[in-house]
């Protein structure tokens, strides 16, 4: 065997232990099932997970072990290695007891395996293939079951497949700590079940389906569609945030059918969340537009050629054009975008954020942390912003993880406590206007006059990491910005971690298609210290536009009606422009005044890379091929720089140079190896000082417009099942602030000021900061932008009792 | 002269009379009347039902994953609870079976949890296009009666389709020892439930096979 054929390389220190005779070593502490997997040596086991507790419910991983006693059959995964344990994985007792193991399980487990959806790659059939008795001695009848019940919207649950492993239930209340599933009942009629009336409704659902080690978890839009074995997968990365999970997507047939998370260390651990999950089935949609279209003069849409849309796409942005959205896009297609807009066509003003977000200039100035940095024992994470359960769902698992074990101690500053409020070493609630003051004083208190929960953050030498996110579109981003300049201010050292809502953001960044100052990438030098003014800010593009200053408004899968944080702005520049033409897949409010569609190919269509939110460099991977007339990104810009009026040649040899990204991600050069994997370099230009405003004083509450994570964003409502998981729209209110106005539960509530009145539904919620409403952004119901000025730094409504019901 | 020298040949067997066989007939045979054939003939292609008009296809994909031919394509779909096609959750929602490919190996008969798909004798079939030599659900399943259709350009004689019905799978149901040797049916639309047949067994089971 040589060194590479080797499954691992045996150590030579550590706790000296005998396995099938052989003499080896196992790290101190080390569980005796992983110590075998090191050694090549393949322990069967169903309830054992490397990313969970064990609790040694299957006994499936029971061998021979010698303490010095005598041997006996012991459970290995509940075993840590002990200097001179002498271990026998197939001795006689050994298989006898697997043997006896395996004919229990099957004593009940009925004979489902060709109706399955696990069937094919099942842990139990294999087991019971390699270990297993080969016969069935039981005549009895079965127990017996309600064949698969709905446990949540997304999930079904079969009990009579069930083997009582533990593992869905220890990932629901352990990692995800939504205790929502659990064993009811006892002896033979123990079974997973809810409580009821309470749904397994938890965003992390579907990684119960994928960890069961047999088929009694199956996903509601896998069921039946497709066989284990005629399933091909690719690796690629999720983007529906910016959390860059590594995902292997999986199509039969030329359809995308499942999205499986993998076990990347670095990045989500193999959890994902269902949006992450389940994004794939609105490209099957029968709404998707699958041909160019442009809109006729009664206002429907009519089919048209390529080569017209092309021309007439060619003609409009040569003239007073702008372009909003891009942040969902491959870097490759973010690259030549912004060559083709700023090259070919003297485009200037394009924003692929859409003024919603984190601008990304301020980002660009800090250094970076990546999710492990962040993470790593003996540190302390500052969470200021939204709940990150709701923006980066999957690496919240990761944050809830660390912090419940005590290892990393975590400080948030928001206006609704985040989902970790009670394990954190201190939540502080603001209110809109008073975040940087708040983290200030947080931050500069003298040890006196500030809680000893927050001596975490200074006087310390334990690393700090600041998790940000916009926290509310309905005041001014400059309270963020100046928050975070504190924090930089009083801890040099601390490092940055953006939540992100939109995918690629990062990648937007490098490719220059976000504004701000950049440094320029040349030819012969990598960076040079030149740097250039490029974009130009959603809020000012839509301005221009609504003035009329534009004359063509570029959408690249942008929603700006829904999600600009001033709705009647997107809604007056898009009326006001001549032409808007849209770079899209389905229609949406914004995409319904588009003069010209063009139809862009989905997520596992097409091939890329994405950077997230670390600048952590992944793959996107092409499973499928596009339907329809549909084509990519890169391909829609690139043949629109062949139309372009005046062919510049420097815009030129930057496509060719995008003809080879499928192999050579253009971002490499700006990459850097640290301890953690590649990463983006943290730049060097020091950050732009933001004062903001003082928040004018008035009566009311100050309204906060936040996410969640199920709206109706496009994809999500043309997803099947996923569009039935969107609230309705209510808004919440602290108790106290819900007695001083009168306001009783159950009914209906005023909410005024100077630009709307609505009659909306409340609750109230103890985790909202007194003094605040806070809304949910794009749900069903009422949106409540309608309340905002954009101009005002912070907004204020007026609440009182409405109509009893 | 040489040229001439293979003429006795020919004439020769001028008068030895026709080798070939009459494809239906046999040697000699009657064109229009079919030869028997051999109990286990590998035919086309039925779907059966259960006695009480249920498909027996679960959509499981097995056969589609054990042809060697790969001209099985199966989709399976949830039942309606209400209105069921098939017993249980799953049923063959597609099902297309392409005869251009079909090598007749029986695999697929073998792979069948159900005894869904058998094989009938009827070879006698042909199409002029792609597309009707791929059999899909409507012409493979049994009609209610739990007869085989016959498609206009199938060739069935009267009474043929009585050994349509499952061929077998040679092998014991797991754990049944009493059908060790035999053949066991289930029971079928059209032609009830068959006793086991016994077959006979070129290597006869070990008394300790059957635990
Ligand atoms: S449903 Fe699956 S994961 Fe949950 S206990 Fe049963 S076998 Fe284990
Ligand atoms: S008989 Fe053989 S080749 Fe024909 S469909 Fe069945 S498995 Fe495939
Ligand atoms: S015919 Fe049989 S093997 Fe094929 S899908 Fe139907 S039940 Fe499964
Ligand atoms: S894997 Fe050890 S008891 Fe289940």
């Amino acid at each position: 065997m040589t060194a590479t054929e080797s499954s691992a390389v045996k150590a030579t220190t550590g706790v000296p232990f005998t396995l099938n005779g052989q003499e080896l070593h196992a790290e101190e502490g080390e569980l005796l099932i992983e110590a075998c997997d090191k050694n090549g040596v393949h322990i069967p086991r169903f309830c054992y997970h490397k990313r969970m507790e064990s609790v040694g419910m299957c006994r499936m991983c029971i061998v021979e072990v010698d303490t010095g006693r005598g041997p006996a059959l012991q459970p290995s995964c509940m075993l840590t290695v002990t200097p001179e344990m002498k271990v026998e994985t197939e001795s006689e007792a050994t298989k006898d007891a697997q043997d006896g193991v395996l004919e229990l399980l099957l004593a009940n487990h009925p004979l489902d395996c060709p109706v399955c959806d696990k069937g094919g790659e099942c842990p139990l059939q294999d087991n019971a293939f390699a270990y297993g008795p080969g016969e069935s001695r039981f005549v009895e009848e079965k127990r017996h079951f309600e064949k698969p019940i709905p446990i949540s919207d997304l999930v079904k649950l079969d009990r009579e497949r069930c083997i009582l492993c533990d593992r869905c239930t220890r990932f629901a209340s352990d990692v995800a700590g939504d205790s929502l599933i659990h064993f009811i009942d006892r002896g033979s009629s123990t079974q997973v079940n809810t409580f009821p009336d309470h749904p397994f409704a938890s965003y992390y659902s579907g990684n119960t389906v994928q960890i069961c080690p047999v088929g009694a978890l199956t996903a509601a839009p896998y069921r039946f569609k497709a066989r284990p074995w005629d399933l091909t997968g690719s690796p690629s990365t999720a983007t529906v945030d910016s959390s860059g999970s590594r995902v292997l997507v999986q199509s039969s047939q030329d359809k995308v059918v499942r999205i499986q998370g993998v076990d990347s260390d670095a990045v989500n651990w193999g959890w994902l969340s269902d949006k992450e999950r389940f994004i794939y089935e609105a490209n099957v949609s029968e709404d998707r537009i699958l041909q160019p279209m442009r809109r006729a003069v009664d206002g429907s849409l009519e089919p048209m050629r390529w080569n017209d849309a092309l021309k007439q796409t060619s003609e409009a942005l040569g003239k007073k054009a702008a372009a909003i959205g891009g942040a969902r896009l491959t870097l490759e297609a973010q690259h030549v975008w912004q060559k083709v807009l700023a090259d070919e066509f003297s485009v200037v003003s394009y924003d692929a954020s859409l003024g919603d977000d984190v601008s990304a200039d301020v980002v660009d100035s800090l250094p970076k942390a990546t999710y492990d940095w962040a993470f790593n024992a003996g540190s302390v994470v500052v969470v200021v912003g939204q709940d990150l359960k709701e923006i980066l769902p999957s690496i919240y698992l990761r944050l809830r993880g660390v912090v419940k074990d005590g290892s990393v101690e975590l400080v948030e500053f928001n206006y609704k406590s985040g989902s970790l409020a009670k394990l954190a070493r201190k939540s502080v609630q603001s209110r809109p206007g008073e975040l940087a003051k708040d983290v200030k004083q947080a931050f500069t208190a003298t040890p006196g006059e500030r809680s000893s929960d927050l001596n975490c953050l200074v006087d310390t030498d334990k690393p700090l990491t600041v998790i940000f996110s916009r926290p509310n579109v309905a005041e001014s981003a400059d309270y963020l910005t100046e928050a975070l300049q504190v924090i930089q201010s009083v801890r040099p050292d601390a490092h940055f971690l953006p939540a992100f809502r939109r995918g690629n953001t990062v990648g937007a960044q490098l490719a220059g298609l976000t504004p701000g100052v950049r440094e320029v990438a040349t030819e012969d030098e990598i960076i040079v210290e030149q740097v250039a003014v490029v974009g130009r800010p959603t809020a000012e593009i839509l301005q221009e536009a609504a003035n009329g200053e534009v004359e063509t408004l570029l959408l690249l899968g942008a929603d700006p009606i829904s999600d600009f944080p001033d709705k009647a702005l997107a809604e007056a520049a898009l009326d006001a422009v001549n032409t808007v033409i849209a770079v899209d897949c389905f229609e949406n409010p914004s995409v319904a005044s588009a003069n010209v569609i063009l139809p862009v190919a989905m997520y596992g269509e097409v091939n890329g890379h994405f950077v997230n939110s670390e600048g952590r460099l992944s793959p996107l991977g092409a499973r499928v091929t596009a339907p329809g007339l549909v084509r990519s990104d890169l391909e829609i810009a690139a043949s629109l720089a062949k139309t372009a009026p005046q062919s510049n040649s420097d815009a030129q040899s930057s496509l060719e140079t995008s003809h080879m990204l499928g192999s050579e991600p253009i971002a490499w050069d700006l990459l850097e190896l640290s301890s953690e994997g590649a990463r983006i370099k943290t730049p060097t230009k020091p950050i732009q000082r933001v004062k903001a405003d003082v928040p004018t004083v008035a009566d009311g509450l100050r309204l906060v417009i936040g996410n969640k994570l199920w709206d109706q964003g496009t994809i999500v409502e043309n997803s099947r099942t996923l569009a039935g998981l969107c609230e309705t729209f209510k808004v919440r209110i602290n108790p106290a602030d819900a007695d001083r106005f009168g306001l009783t539960a159950g009914a209906e509530i005023v909410v005024k000021n100077a630009k709307a009145t609505a009659s909306v539904p409340f609750i109230t919620d103890s985790s909202v900061a007194e003094g605040v409403l806070w809304a949910p952004a794009n749900v069903r119901g009422f949106d409540p932008r309608s309340f905002v000025t954009f101009s005002e730094s912070v907004c204020y409504v007026e609440v009182s009792a409405g109509e009893q019901k | 002269m040489g040229y001439l020298a293979g003429f006795p040949i020919t004439l020769k067997k001028w008068f030895e009379g026709v080798t070939t066989k009459n494809y239906r007939a046999g040697k000699g045979g009657k064109s229009d009347v079919k030869a028997p054939k051999p109990d286990r003939l590998h035919g086309r292609h039925v779907l059966n039902r259960y006695e009480d008009g249920l498909e027996k296809c679960i959509g499981c994909e097995l056969c589609a994953g054990v042809c060697p031919a790969k001209c099985i394509y199966v989709r399976g779909a949830d039942n309606n609870p209400t209105d069921p096609t098939s017993p249980g959750e799953r049923f063959g929602f597609v099902y297309e079976i392409n005869y251009l490919r079909c090598i007749h190996c029986d695999l697929c008969v073998e792979a069948c949890p159900t005894e869904a798909i058998t094989e009938s004798k009827l070879f006698e079939f042909s199409f002029e296009d792609r597309k009707s030599a791929i059999y899909t659900k409507n012409e493979l399943l049994v009609d209610e009666d739990g007869k085989p259709q016959q498609l206009p350009w199938e060739d069935w004689r009267e009474g043929e389709d009585k050994a349509t019905s499952g061929w077998m799978r040679a092998t014991a149901p797991s754990g049944d020892s009493n059908y060790v040797g035999k053949v066991a049916w289930s029971g079928e639309l059209g032609y009830g439930v068959r006793q086991p047949e016994s077959v006979e067994l070129t290597i006869k089971p070990k008394s300790g096979d059957s635990k």
